[in-house]
């Protein structure tokens, strides 16, 4: 770096550019900007500060500070809700925060072609709220639908819990204004207009510059596709007396082609047995209940009724109880608020930890979840032993898609994080790349959802890619030649002469 | 680091990292600050991580007392919070921002950093024994809004009027009594009223918060008041938070919320609204009411028996996101955010197409008109409504 962020003349230029008000130096500012959910132990929280924030109003206006840091080659992270787990928005190197968030804005609602032209800043339950006076919503559903921004979606080509009938956020936002590290303002999607949704003219770039987690660039405005807000909603939970018939039975009504289907989830006995021990929320079962199945079905009443008898039908043949319209109606909404649920874990003797839930996620195929899940539990139950500051909370497996063939599989891992110190983090960082590896030992992804640009998982991205991951840095160095976006993560210094 | 800092640090720790570790945010987008500013830095998980940070000595309460005063106190983070929504209901457990937000403030007054405008008012207040709300606001105009009405002094119930009540929206008193005296409830007015405190706790100066608390307890129990009667949120917070936490088991006066003491008169009969009020409203769930005392039914019991009106309603969770911006101190301190914040409320009422936004909240009430005004919609106070209906306007 030839100048740091700090210094006067660039502190100057961007407050030419930016006003004032909307240039911070804080050291809280900066050091509320340096957080995500993912674990990162608290006494190493000041590494990685920004060495100042911005707050762009426009488009011109991240463009203009791009130009600024790629002439001075100082480093820029965008950040819009830092919610994501894989430290996207998290400066590694100090430089320019962009914090995207007053471009919230709703630019176009146009309610022939149902699409909305929203800034990036936005985020979907607000605009939500706006479209549920047009009977319409834009249907990007993660866990974090309450403060996720659309920014940060696009970044880390996000996953959404109602997929399987509406598709993920690669699928939903149509095209974006995107400023590359040069400045250069670009549109990304089909067609020269906005609001296409097929073509197959040129390259397919829209993909590209998803999920680059701000290694490319700043997505600053998105043109997102509509639907009819769904009249009816039916959600059955089930219970089984073991795992086996659950995994069964999840399978059968993912590839049962019912066109509402929107998900279904499998809970496994892990799961089940930490949320009776642990979880305030949870309805107690019988104990002979050790694995839950449930199903999300949206659409109109009479689709959803027919849909609903079918899929109610194929779990009782497959041995399910159904667990009633209470608790399937209270547990399916409250799915979106289990985020953060439980304040406490347990430690080995069983005394009560106070602990908050860290995720890791990968995508497997239906066939090898079962295999998965014993090793993963194997790899934290050895974080376990090593430490008391870890304790397994269980798995979810999700549907990515309609036809069955792939799940986001999760296991929840609750850390103690005050006690969180080196020799710990790096018993962490250890299982984080054994569980990458188990994903890819069974012809999976890291991640189906968070990206995998963290310490431990990030080692094997380049095994994923495989010759992917050369191609990967040739368009990185191509499209910023001075390494100035988010430098450090997904091993991209390796496009400039770092040791791979 | 101070040893006033390191104490409250250790007082709020688990709190915060309960916070921090989450760090989910469920609550910015419905914290009325972060909905217009957009700043991270003014986000109720911030408020939480700077008391992590000052643990670990990266802060001083110096480095950020400017940004807790962007609060107005409404609570909607607690509600939102995911901490609170699945252990609330079990353990009565609720993410208490706003309790950490008058600790920040008063963990910066007590180490004599204050902010001007709040450094003033509370001076001001202190001098005038009341909030300089008006000009003239002081103690010998404190029953100016009472003036032919003849009510009494004192007696084992009185009615408690908030520095802005009594001093600049005289007429949402007036209503008030007008009403009892017509249900034929007795009620009189205190002895020597002086400012609840309730503000200057909310800004940080505590000591004076609690030098007023003792006057005014000292004055009802010197005229032998058994029960008061609240017709603001704000002192309603005061009266059944704060005093419990100054005087303990000794603090033993009834506190009666006068929006549901006038909904009981209106269900027992002894009330009954019959003059029709032509005019299309909706109404504005004070935040105190509805997110930080769970007061919403009442209000809107009261606006349904009013013939006439047409009530476009909005649900209390939606309104969890909705606030005036005249809370905590924030109009005294930053005004031109607390215009943001109410012309934001006035334009959610404005898409409903109606006339005028009823609310149940003096302190509410000034930047929500002025910020009506912009949009020619009329703000009223849901007890002047009431009142009208009745037949004895203020």
């Amino acid at each position: 770096m030839t100048v740091t962020a700090l210094s006067d003349p660039v502190l100057g230029e961007l407050r030419q550019i930016l006003g004032d008000e909307h240039v911070l130096t804080g050291k809280a500012d900066r050091l509320n900007r340096a957080r995500v959910p993912a674990p990162f132990p608290v006494h190493r929280w000041a590494e990685r500060l920004p060495d100042l924030v911005v707050m762009p109003g426009s488009t011109e206006e991240v463009a203009e500070v791009l130009k600024l840091a790629n002439r001075l080659r100082v480093p820029v992270v965008p950040r819009d809700g830092g919610t994501g787990l894989t430290d996207g928005a998290v400066p590694l190197r100090g430089g320019i925060l962009v914090d995207v968030k007053r471009l919230n804005h709703i630019k176009d609602l146009d309610l022939d072609n149902r699409t909305c032209t929203v800034g990036t800043g936005i985020n979907a339950l607000k605009l939500n709220e706006r479209l549920a006076v047009h009977d319409l919503i834009y249907p990007d559903d993660p866990a974090s639908y309450p403060c996720s921004l659309v920014g940060g979606r696009i970044g880390t080509s996000g996953w959404s819990l109602i997929g399987s009938r509406y598709g993920h956020t690669r699928d939903l936002v149509l095209s974006f204004d995107h400023v590359l590290p040069s400045g250069q303002v670009i549109h990304v999607g089909d067609g020269i207009g906005r609001k296409i949704t097929k073509s197959s003219s040129g390259y397919q770039l829209k993909h590209l510059f998803m999920g680059h987690q701000g290694t490319l660039g700043i997505a600053t405005e998105a043109t997102l596709k509509l639907f009819p807000k769904p009249e009816a909603e039916f959600s059955p939970f089930w219970a089984f007396s073991d795992y086996a018939d659950a995994y069964r039975c999840v399978g059968l009504l993912a590839r049962a082609g019912v066109a509402t289907f929107a998900g279904a989830v499998l809970f496994d006995e892990w799961k089940v047995a930490y949320l009776r021990r642990d979880d305030e929320a949870y309805i107690p079962q019988p104990s002979s209940v050790k694995a839950l199945v449930c199903a999300a079905l949206y659409g109109y009443a009479d689709e959803v009724e027919a849909g609903g008898r079918r899929l109610m039908r194929i779990a009782r043949d497959a041995g399910a109880r159904y667990l009633g319209d209470e608790i399937s109606q209270g547990d399916w909404a409250a799915r979106h608020d289990r985020y953060a649920t439980p304040l406490h874990g347990r430690t080995k003797s069983g005394q009560v930890a106070p602990m908050s839930w860290h995720c890791e996620d990968a995508s497997i195929n239906y066939t090898n979840l079962p295999s998965v899940r014993l090793a993963w539990h194997e790899i934290a139950d050895r974080l376990r032993r090593e430490s008391d500051v870890f304790d397994d909370w269980g798995m979810f497996a999700y549907t990515n898609g309609a036809t069955g063939a792939d799940y986001l599989t999760e296991i929840d891992i609750g850390i103690w994080e005050q006690r969180l110190d080196d020799r710990t983090w790096a018993a962490w960082v250890r299982a984080k790349r054994d569980l990458a590896a188990v994903a890819l030992a069974h012809g999976g992804s890291i991640s189906a959802c968070h990206g995998s640009c963290r310490e431990g998982e990030v080692d094997l991205v380049p095994q994923e890619l495989g010759g992917g991951f050369e191609v990967m840095l040739q368009i990185k160095r191509a499209l910023d030649p001075h390494n100035i976006m988010n430098p450090g993560k997904y091993l991209l210094d390796q496009a400039y002469g770092a040791p791979s | 680091m101070p040893d006033a800092d390191k104490r409250f640090a250790e007082e709020w720790r688990d709190a915060a990292y309960n916070c921090f570790s989450s760090g989910h945010k469920f609550c910015r987008e419905v914290c009325p600050v972060m909905q217009v500013t957009r700043n991270e830095s003014w986000s109720p998980t911030a408020f939480h991580a700077n008391v992590v940070a000052m643990e670990k000595g990266e802060l001083e309460i110096s480095d950020v007392a400017a940004d807790y005063v962007n609060c107005t106190g409404c609570g909607a983070c607690e509600l939102r919070c995911p901490n609170s929504l699945f252990t609330g209901d079990f353990y009565r457990f609720r993410t208490r921002t706003v309790d950490l937000v008058k600790a920040a403030r008063a963990l910066a007054v007590s180490q004599d950093v204050h902010q001007d405008a709040w450094r003033r008012w509370n001076a001001e207040t202190d001098e005038r024994s009341h909030e300089p709300v008006t000009e003239a606001a002081g103690q010998e105009r404190v029953r100016d809004w009472a003036e032919g009405l003849e009510l009494a002094i004192g007696g084992e119930t009185i009615l408690f009027v908030d520095c802005e009540a009594a001093f600049h929206r005289t007429s949402v008193p007036r209503a008030v009594a007008r009403m009892l005296n017509l249900a034929g409830y007795k009620f009189g007015l205190m002895n020597e009223q002086w400012c609840c405190g309730g503000p200057a706790a909310e800004m940080g100066y505590e000591e004076q918060a609690r030098r007023f608390a003792r006057h005014n307890l000292d004055d009802w129990r010197a005229s032998g008041v058994r029960r008061v009667l609240v017709l603001d949120p704000h002192d309603y917070i005061t009266f059944t938070e704060d005093y419990p936490k100054y005087f303990g088991d000794d603090y033993d006066i009834e506190i009666v919320l006068v929006v549901e003491l006038l909904a009981e008169l209106v269900r027992e009969g002894r009330l009954t609204p019959h003059i029709p009020v032509e005019r299309s409203v909706t109404y504005h769930d004070p935040c105190r009411l509805n997110k930080r005392k769970g007061v919403w039914r009442e209000p809107r019991e009261l606006l349904r028996a009013i013939p006439g009106l047409t009530f476009t309603d909005v649900d209390r969770v939606t309104q969890w996101s909705y606030c005036s911006g005249g809370g905590g101190g924030l109009p005294i301190e930053k005004p031109e955010l607390t215009a943001r914040i109410s012309a934001s409320r006035i334009d959610k009422a404005a898409e409903l197409g109606v006339d005028t936004l009823v609310s149940a909240c003096p302190w509410s009430e000034r930047p929500l008109s002025e910020a009506g005004r912009a949009r020619s919609i009329d703000v009223v106070d849901l007890f002047e409504l009431l009142a009208t209906s009745l037949g004895v306007a203020p």
